[in-house]
């Protein structure tokens, strides 16, 4: 076979082919991309998540360009939702975050990731915005915690949040004969009343307790810390900025655990560690009347209102209470809150003018109506007692009563890996594998493996 | 699928021409072909995959101060991996899952239908054999549902069972492994399936015919005669499928979510909780690492147990 | 001797008769009919919840019969944005791909398969070996590279990094493939001084179609599920393929539209089976082949 025309023609063909190729690629979107995504004088870039359950976000954008471009003409204002699901969409924005190129100017960050990017340097402090903008005395307390990070610079502003009490059934409370209006004060009431549903109808599930590994982070709040933070103990010792070890607290909640699974007071054991069982609870359990008590939080309503499973009787057969404190101490009631804010990115060009774009996007009546399509407990004095945000939702006034005892995560960088473990202890106990003090210690041993043995403290 | 080497084609490609060695530019031109591959693969691949290799090497994450100043720990990774018994959980675990359901179950059940579907009748095949790849082509997300959605406690496989007056149990919660290995199979066998058919009609019937009129009975035929000839093929279609195999993560994830505890977390399960989770990337790739490393064993294995002629 | 690959829709393989007496051939080709007919029952079974739930407006991730089984989940997803375009995108970056990396893997296969190659066997394990690092571990550099390479949220670079992924496994599949071809017809070509891309592009292509159907149908149906890829390196909404907009019915709070997902993984499942359908009619067989090696 000789070396041919034929090869030689292949050979060029190839190479200009190619060659042609890379230089269209690379000149089509150079001239593009620079001023795209990190935004040039006049354009600001906004990333935020939109998916087919949840078009809120997206809508309140579009608003806020429309309203924004309107008053600041010569700036464009360009959306770029990211469809994604939960962790999918914190890749994607640590994905963009990491290169200039593609740095956002606006970011609807979870405040469970603020410390962390804050760290990371992806975000921008607006200390000195927030002065300026008057809407930001009407901000809650706990709100303005929310967007902290580790240097106690502020990051975000929160878009609303959302807390965590029992739910309960009033028929099968009636059936029981338990009170409907129903306060309970201490632990103990919780389990007397569940203990009192299994008599009255050995069928019926008296407890949902998110418990298992699968259900990842919902075990660890609407579960676990909903019983911790109501024993006076925490996690992690803000003050001295280290992790907690050896608490009592923490081995008294584990012993919840260990109660209501060893007395069949809650979820059958395969349900119960079931990854879906959140949404099973939610849209077929709690409607049909198969489960008395459920400790979750405040977006179920939302569920019931509209959307694909909708239960119009709630507002007669559902009933809310606060989850009490361990003794009934003060302040009496708990709740944990998460909740997502607006955050500016640190590569953008002008921060002042992202400042004010999310300004707008929170005004007063945005902010209102995002509350209310979105199931949002109000963050906002100004709205929390507008009689329309209460009356769209009658779930709204109670959950928001609950802001002023709620507790935030200790959200720094780590935290998702140690509060891995949490479900880990839950899970042992349940399942009868470990009482709650070997549990605890297992969580300890863990701890330190993650820290460090000095960023630990003994619990007082 | 894959071929096999028939003796007369061997001797002929071998060449029956002893050419002179060819020289540099002859040589160079022969490998001209390969050219746009490698370039693709050089481009996009070798860059990415060494960088990433390096990184494992870091503690580099995706956000907090892994992401602003990652360090280079040498192989601190590493020897955290190997310390922590749930990784040798994992790759036991990833070891059973591999075998179970790749090796044994998409590869023996792909043999058995490819056998069925050329010993059945026309509309059968037609129609099992489009059921059979619909459950490969279905999106991974959405088989991983209906795998859920047929073994849970309350699900269709109990339902089926309770019309026989079975009490069946709760497969997710009491037989995580079995029920992850059974979706994995009903997944992926039609891969196999069409490996194997196309191998089997590559066998010249007019051997096993000879077999037969020497009085070789059907499953001597298969094991003597037809085994052997297709021996290249069910060899690349081990180390293809399980390689596959070793990346199922979605499957499993969303049928158990790794659990109950551990007892279903096998590697790209612990790497994607490293990775996305906990933002560890630097970490996660480790574990990717070690991944790639079964496989290797798994391929070592094959070649040197079914000693196919790859050349 | 290249075979169909699944026969389906050809005429009973002569190949399968021996010259034994009909009435057994007749019997066991029930017994396999039945058994394979009950496999494929059982294969099809799980499939049940996705059909259930599409026809339910309540859908959830239980099995229920729909208590008021509509259209409504259809029509609410099959829409442009919703449907149509993902699917069309998905449609373009498959068939992209599998057709770039057919090609590419036929050329790259041919000197592999034909020629004494000193580094033949390493450079196969490696490829295979060395690209099966997973994405997820490698999203960080490739992001990284796309972002200098200016390719970030364009279609052609997907398709080029799709292909770059898909091509170790394209190169085993139709490297085994090649070699089944006898080099005789090919030598023949040789001495009549046909050059070798003539040869393959004349001879060794036209009977190897089954093969290179198979492989297309593989990278074309891994592509078609990819979802990783296209959701690192495309960012508008109107680029992402089905792959990565089914993501799209998962809400906050762990809330998922099932329903509506259900529907939608109908639609997004037919493409491909109808692919696999018409590849299986059209790749025909070569016993023409057959008959010129036999000699």
């Amino acid at each position: 076979m000789q070396v041919n025309n034929g090869h030689v023609r292949t050979a060029v063909a190839i190479v200009t082919a190619a060659s042609l190729f890379a230089l269209a690629a690379c000149g089509s979107s150079s001239g593009e991309s620079g001023a795209e995504a990190s935004g040039g004088e006049d354009t600001i870039t906004v990333a935020y998540q939109k998916t087919a359950t949840f078009t809120q976000m997206d809508d309140l954008m579009q608003t806020a360009k429309a309203e924004f471009e309107a008053a600041n003409s010569g700036v464009t204002v360009e959306l770029m939702p990211i469809e994604a699901e939960q962790d999918q969409y914190f890749t994607r924005l640590a994905l963009m975050n990491g290169s200039a190129e593609t740095a956002p100017d606006v970011i609807y960050e979870d405040t469970f990731q603020i410390r962390s990017d804050a760290a990371a340097g992806f975000l921008a402090p607006i200390d000195d915005y927030v002065e300026e903008w008057d809407d930001w005395d009407q901000y809650l307390d706990t709100a303005k915690q929310a967007g902290l990070g580790d240097d106690g610079q502020l990051y975000g502003v929160s878009t609303g949040t959302d807390t965590r009490g029992l739910y309960y059934h009033k028929d099968i409370f009636e059936a029981a004969g338990l009170p409907t209006e129903w306060e309970p004060e201490t632990w103990e009431d919780v389990l007397e009343a569940a203990r009192a549903i299994k008599e009255s109808a050995p069928d019926v599930t008296p407890m949902a307790l998110y418990t298992g590994q699968a259900q990842g982070e919902a075990t660890s709040m609407q579960g676990f810390e909903m019983l911790l933070y109501g024993t006076g103990d925490q996690l992690y010792d803000t003050e001295e900025q280290k992790w907690v070890t050896g608490s009592q607290g923490f081995v008294d909640a584990l012993t919840f655990y260990d109660t209501v699974y060893s007395e069949e007071l809650g979820l059958p054991l395969e349900l119960a560690l079931d990854a879906a069982v959140g949404g099973r609870v939610a849209t077929e359990l709690l409607p049909q009347g198969q489960v008395g008590i459920a400790l979750d939080g405040s977006w179920l309503p939302g569920n019931w209102i509209s959307g694909d499973n909708p239960w119009p009787e709630w507002e007669e057969k559902i009933g809310f209470a606060p989850m009490p404190t361990q003794e009934g101490q003060e302040p009496g009631a708990t709740s944990m809150s998460g909740g997502w804010t607006l955050a500016v990115g640190s590569q953008a060009e002008d921060p002042q003018q992202a400042f004010d774009f999310i300004a707008t996007a929170l005004n007063r009546e945005n902010s209102l109506t995002y509350y209310t399509t979105a199931g949002q407990i109000a963050v906002r004095a100004d709205i929390a007692e507008d009689p329309e945000y209460l009356n769209y939702n009658p779930s709204f006034e109670f959950f928001s009563s609950l802001v002023d005892v709620t507790n935030f995560r200790p959200a720094t960088p780590d935290y998702s890996q140690i509060s891995a473990n949490i479900p880990v202890a839950t899970e042992s106990v349940a399942t009868g594998s470990a009482t709650p003090e070997e549990a605890a210690a297992a969580y300890d041993a863990g701890l330190v493996q993650i820290v460090g043995e000095d960023q630990t403290t003994e619990a007082p | 699928m894959a071929s096999l080497t028939e003796p007369q084609v061997d001797r002929r490609r071998r060449g029956p021409t002893p050419r002179p060695r060819p020289g540099a530019a002859r040589t160079l031109g022969r490998l001209l072909p390969l050219a746009p591959a490698v370039a693709l693969l050089v481009v996009f691949l070798v860059g990415p995959i060494l960088y990433s290799l390096y990184g494992s090497l870091t503690n580099r994450s995706m956000s907090g101060p892994g992401a602003a100043d990652p360090q280079f720990i040498g192989l601190d990774n590493y020897t955290q991996l190997f310390s922590d018994g749930e990784f040798w959980t994992s790759v036991w675990l990833t070891v059973l899952f591999v075998g179970a359901s790749a090796v044994i179950g998409q590869n023996g059940m792909g043999m058995a239908l490819a056998l069925l579907l050329r010993a059945a009748s026309s509309p059968v095949r037609a129609l099992v054999g489009t059921v059979v790849v619909g459950a490969w082509v279905l999106p991974e997300i959405v088989a991983a549902f209906a795998a859920y959605a047929f073994f849970s406690g309350d699900g269709t496989l109990n339902i089926v069972l309770g019309w026989f007056g079975l009490d069946g149990p709760a497969w997710l919660f009491t037989f995580p492994m079995l029920a992850v290995i059974l979706a994995n199979v009903w997944r992926g066998t039609a891969f196999s399936m069409m490996v194997y058919a196309a191998a089997l009609n590559e066998v010249p019937p007019e051997i096993t015919e000879a077999a037969e009129l020497d009085g070789a009975q059907g499953w001597q035929q298969f094991a003597y005669i037809t085994l052997p000839m297709i021996r290249r093929a069910v060899s690349t279609n081990l180390m293809l499928i399980t390689l596959q195999t070793l990346g199922v993560f979605t499957l499993i994830w969303v049928m158990t979510g790794g659990g109950p505890g551990v007892q279903t977390s096998t590697l790209p399960v612990l790497a994607y909780q490293e990775a996305f989770k906990f933002m560890q990337v630097g970490y996660g790739t480790a574990i990717a690492t070690m991944t790639l490393l079964v496989g290797a064993l798994f391929s070592v294995l094959y070649i040197k147990v079914l000693k196919p002629e790859v050349d | 001797m290249v075979g169909t690959i699944t026969p389906t829709a050809v005429a009973p393989d002569p190949r399968v008769a021996t010259s034994v007496a009909s009435p057994r051939k007749d019997r066991s080709k029930l017994l396999a009919s039945v058994v394979l007919a009950s496999i494929g029952v059982v294969f099809l079974v799980p499939m049940v919840w996705i059909v259930l739930a599409a026809f339910n407006p309540a859908a959830t991730v239980s099995v229920a019969l729909p208590s008021d089984p509509t259209l409504d989940n259809f029509t609410q997803v099959m829409t442009w944005e919703t449907s149509f375009r993902p699917l069309w995108n998905s449609t373009v970056l498959s068939f992209g791909t599998a057709s770039l990396t057919v090609v590419a893997a036929t050329l790259a296969a041919y000197p592999l398969s034909r020629f004494q190659l000193r580094y033949r066997k390493p450079f196969m394990y490696s490829i295979l070996f060395g690209t099966c690092l997973p994405i997820t571990a490698m999203m960080v550099p490739v992001y990284a590279l796309f972002v200098s390479l200016s390719l970030l949220d364009s279609i052609g670079g997907t398709i080029l990094f799709l292909t770059a992924s898909s091509l170790p496994m394209a190169i085993w599949m139709t490297k085994n493939f090649m070699d089944s071809v006898p080099v005789s017809l090919e030598e023949a070509a040789w001495t009549d001084g046909a050059s070798s891309m003539t040869a393959l592009r004349r001879i060794v292509v036209p009977l190897m179609r089954p093969g290179l159907s198979v492989v297309f149908i593989f990278v074309f149906t891994t592509t078609w599920g990819n979802f990783f890829v296209p959701f690192v390196l495309l960012f508008d909404t109107a680029n992402q393929p089905a792959a990565v907009a089914i993501f799209n019915f998962f809400g906050q709070y762990g809330t998922v539209a099932y329903g509506r997902l259900a529907a939608f993984s109908i639609l997004y499942a037919t493409p491909v089976l109808v692919l696999y359908v018409l590849v299986q009619r059209l790749s025909g067989s070569s016993f023409a082949m057959a008959g010129a090696v036999k000699g």
